[in-house]
């Protein structure tokens, strides 16, 4: 299985609350190393069908496999496993936020420590671990801030620190659910562009689902189009026509006229913000 | 790298003063234990071990010792109980608790007036002057030793100097509470929003009716969630301090203890055990209530 | 703020104004009551205030210690039984918090392990609720019937209701707690133990430590009141002085009360304010 480490395959994915669908039979596969953005108003299902993907929501129907593995399938070993080896960027963060910087991006990576092992990263860390730790803050820009509290940090800061934790876990699949929700447009560009580089050096596989369509064709080689929880379109960014993105947005058809990928910042991307 | 990293960890913020109260209590826990002579008796073993089995033995209801176990027999005699004292002991109580909160809350906020730092400067927030510091020093100084004293105290001293009856009891409980009601809404006046009253003070009205206008109604919710917090506090205080010889639960309680009658103790410590559980229980639903009317 | 609210804000006053009669009639009181006993004791005692005592009222004994050296040990005294208490009742307060949590109890057991934690979880409650709701005094009189009069007991006396207090504050914050961190790291493989431990445990030590402080306050006053039992506490000098109306020592020992709780005041408000930046 070595050969397709960090494959992602959603094969007739459905779930459904209380009869309501919030995701219909969605299909896709990310192979290795792969970068897709996941676009779609709010209340599209794009968090329900990432929550899917490290089995925080079972599919009512379907199944999500990782590395051609099924989530259903796995005994609860083979799962801590599998989630610890999925990074997650919540859009809220969801950091501790009494705790100094280097306990939150320590415990990114408790599914991977037993109790005390846990326990011991947290309260005295190794110097092994310090230094791990350091470069992972480093490598989001942020190394300076490692003993300080979470809370003291700003926004953007704290936005670095949720990424480093899951970068901690080591990952072979990142994924992210809105992470530029809480920064401005100015950091929010650095943020997905910082998340993009770091997945190409390290060949992870990355889902991102975003607001801003812009982002997602400047950084995103694919894209994946949700509306209320089916799959609208799945290709290469510049194959996606304008039509279908007014149609993905339930604006009019022509509503705006911009070519399929040489776009330049178009009204869209702003007024969805 | 291991340098920078060595560097940022002697600078990393610390929380001296609570590692150091931490260190303290700890310390001052650790001594009591090792130090303090709490683990060593000056009765033996045997001896309490007796002093336990007779206890124990005469938990049981006189009336009912030699007979086997009976669910009946155990209630009609709990039916007694209540109907000789119970009932009135539980009563006695309740009304101690409500008549002390009621009048602990008519006097914290009358004592809030003056201790609330922009009331005593005349709603004027630029100049904390000299009336604020004569006026709210000392009504402050005042809210804390009232707080400070524990019910039980007062109870005591102003059983001697009032008489045998049940204002002590109801004075106690309602000082101690006015110390502690009187702090907290003296801080709901303080932290009000500045433009009503000041707008209302530039109309030229007086402090007093700012006070009965702008501010009460404001800060009211939270104070009757406090006060109704402090009442379960009220009901608890309230089964012990007949203890000192004014017929309530406590007194009872003392009564059964001077007599051995242990049976009947018990039976008290649990009733005073139930009052305290059901105004527990009846805070909690009208606090809710208050939180969703207000 | 509309006409039904405020009416029914008018029904929670009545109702307390009524009950407020209500207790008064229950109990007799009858303001006149208060000033029919002889007011010059009244004003003897509230007039020392001003003037408490700095040494003896009577001759001692030649050798006995100097009365602020006795006002100092019996403050003292206080301050040992209320700190033996605080540590019992913080280990067993932070003991049955975890078991009275239901958010490590019921949500994180699962299969056979459930029925046992939670069946574990009942009783706790229960337990705490109980012994919460006996006033410490209660205690200490039971503990006096039950073992004779001991430094131990009237220790662990203080301690019953203090621990089921913190059992349940503690529990009660933890349960409370924002999930999103402790969703994060479920996600990211962590047990629920994990998680409990690590995630949602840490967030709440700052309410725990404030909260903490304050229950030392409650103690030392309790430990305070323990003296009219027998106990060397502040409450015994104060019933004997004021027995032998000696009101300026009965002050001296007040003042001292007072200073010793307000200390702690100012220190556990100051904890809250760090731990709050």
């Amino acid at each position: 299985m070595n050969a397709a480490r960090g494959s992602l395959c959603l094969k007739n994915v459905t779930v459904a609350y209380q009869g309501i669908e919030a995701l219909a039979e969605v299909s896709l596969t990310l192979k290795p190393g792969e970068a897709a953005a996941l676009i779609g108003l709010s209340g599209s299902g794009k968090t329900t069908l990432l929550n899917t993907c490290n089995a925080l929501i079972q599919p009512t129907n379907g199944a999500v496999s990782i590395d051609g593995k099924k989530f259903s399938e796995m005994s609860s070993q083979e799962l801590r496993y599998a989630r610890s080896r999925i990074g997650f960027i919540h859009q809220s963060l969801s950091l501790v936020p009494n705790l100094r910087v280097i306990q939150n991006v320590v415990s990114g990576r408790l599914g991977q420590r037993s109790f005390l092992g846990g326990a011991r990263d947290l309260l005295f860390p190794s110097t092994n671990v310090v230094e791990k730790v350091y470069e992972v803050l480093d490598s989001v820009g942020i190394a300076e801030k490692i003993y300080e509290r979470t809370d003291r940090l700003s926004g953007g800061q704290q936005q670095r620190v949720a990424i480093a934790r899951a970068l901690f876990q080591d990952p072979l699949i990142l994924l992210a659910d809105e992470p530029i929700s809480s920064v401005d447009p100015v950091r929010a560009k650095a943020t997905i562009s910082l998340i993009r580089e770091i997945c190409k050096k390290k060949g992870l596989t990355l889902c991102v689902s975003l607001h801003n369509l812009d982002l997602a064709k400047t950084f995103f080689p694919r894209l994946i189009g949700l509306q209320d929880g089916r799959l609208i379109f799945d290709k290469a960014t510049e194959t996606v026509g304008a039509n279908e993105i007014n149609k993905l947005f339930n604006l009019p058809d022509g509503c705006i006229d911009f070519g399929p990928l040489t776009s330049k910042p178009s009204m869209l991307g702003k007024s969805l913000e | 790298m291991k340098d920078h990293l060595i560097q940022l960890y002697r600078a990393r913020p610390k929380t001296n003063f609570v590692r150091l109260s931490l260190l303290v209590m700890a310390l001052l826990i650790s001594y009591t234990w090792i130090g303090g002579g709490f683990l060593s008796s000056n009765n033996s073993i045997i001896q309490r071990t007796e002093n336990l089995e007779r206890f124990v033995g005469e938990l049981k209801p006189y009336e009912l010792r030699g007979e086997s176990f009976n669910i009946y027999s155990y209630l009609s005699w709990a039916k007694t109980m209540m109907a000789e004292k119970g009932w009135q002991a539980a009563e006695t109580t309740l009304a101690i608790s409500v008549a002390a909160i009621v009048l602990g809350g008519i006097l914290g906020n009358l004592l809030a007036i003056p201790a609330s730092r922009n009331f005593a400067s005349n709603f004027n927030r630029d100049h904390l002057n000299l009336s604020a510091l004569l006026l709210a020093g000392p009504a402050r100084l005042l809210l804390i030793f009232l707080r400070t004293i524990p019910e039980y105290v007062w109870a005591f001293l102003l059983l001697s100097l009032i008489g045998p009856n049940a204002w002590p009891l109801v004075l106690a409980l309602a000082l101690h509470n006015a110390g502690i009601i009187g702090k907290l809404s003296a801080e709901v006046i303080e932290n009000l929003p500045d433009q009503p009253q000041v707008s209302l003070h530039s109309t030229g009205a007086s402090r007093l009716q700012i006070m009965l206008t702008a501010v009460l109604p404001a800060a009211l919710a939270r104070l009757l969630l406090f006060f109704f917090y402090r009442w379960e506090t009220c009901v608890r205080e309230a089964t012990i301090l007949g203890m000192l010889g004014i017929v309530s639960l406590g007194f009872w309680i003392q009564d059964a203890r001077a007599r051995n009658f242990y049976d009947e103790m018990i039976f008290f410590i649990l009733l005073g055990a139930l009052i305290v559980v059901i105004g527990d229980v009846i805070s909690t639903l009208v606090r809710t209530h208050i939180r969703r009317i207000f | 703020m509309n006409r039904a609210s405020s009416g029914q804000r008018r029904m929670v006053i009545i109702t307390l104004a009524i009950a407020g009669v209500w207790a008064a009639n229950a109990l007799k009181l009858n303001p006149i009551d208060l000033v029919t006993n002889n007011t010059s004791i009244i004003y003897d005692f509230f007039s020392r205030a001003l003037s408490p005592a700095m040494d003896y009222e009577s001759d001692v004994p030649l050798g006995t210690k100097p009365l602020i050296v006795k006002t100092l040990s019996a403050a003292w005294q206080t301050i040992l039984f209320a700190a033996a208490a605080m540590g019992i009742s913080l280990i067993g307060g932070v003991l049955f918090g975890f078991l009275a949590s239901s958010s490590l109890m019921i949500e994180s057991a699962r299969g056979t392990v459930k029925y046992i934690t939670v069946t574990l979880y009942g009783l706790v409650r229960f337990l705490m609720a109980l012994i919460r709701s006996i006033h410490e005094l209660l205690w200490a009189v039971l503990f006096l019937v039950a073992f004779g009069i001991s430094e131990l007991s009237a220790v662990i006396a203080l301690a019953l209701p203090c621990t089921g207090i913190l059992a349940k504050i503690f529990s009660e914050l933890i349960d409370e707690t924002s999930r999103s961190a402790a969703h994060a790291i479920r996600g990211g493989g962590g047990t629920p133990i994990q998680v409990y431990f690590f995630v949602l445990l840490p967030q709440t030590i700052p309410d725990l430590l404030a909260y903490s402080f304050y229950r030392f306050e409650c103690l030392l006053r309790s430990s305070a009141v323990l003296g009219f039992f027998g106990y060397p506490t502040l409450g015994f000098y104060i019933a004997a002085s004021f027995e032998n109306l000696f009101y300026g020592e009965v002050w001296c020992y007040l003042y001292t009360l007072f200073l010793l709780v307000a200390i702690v005041d100012i220190w556990s408000n100051q904890i809250r304010a760090e731990l709050k930046l």
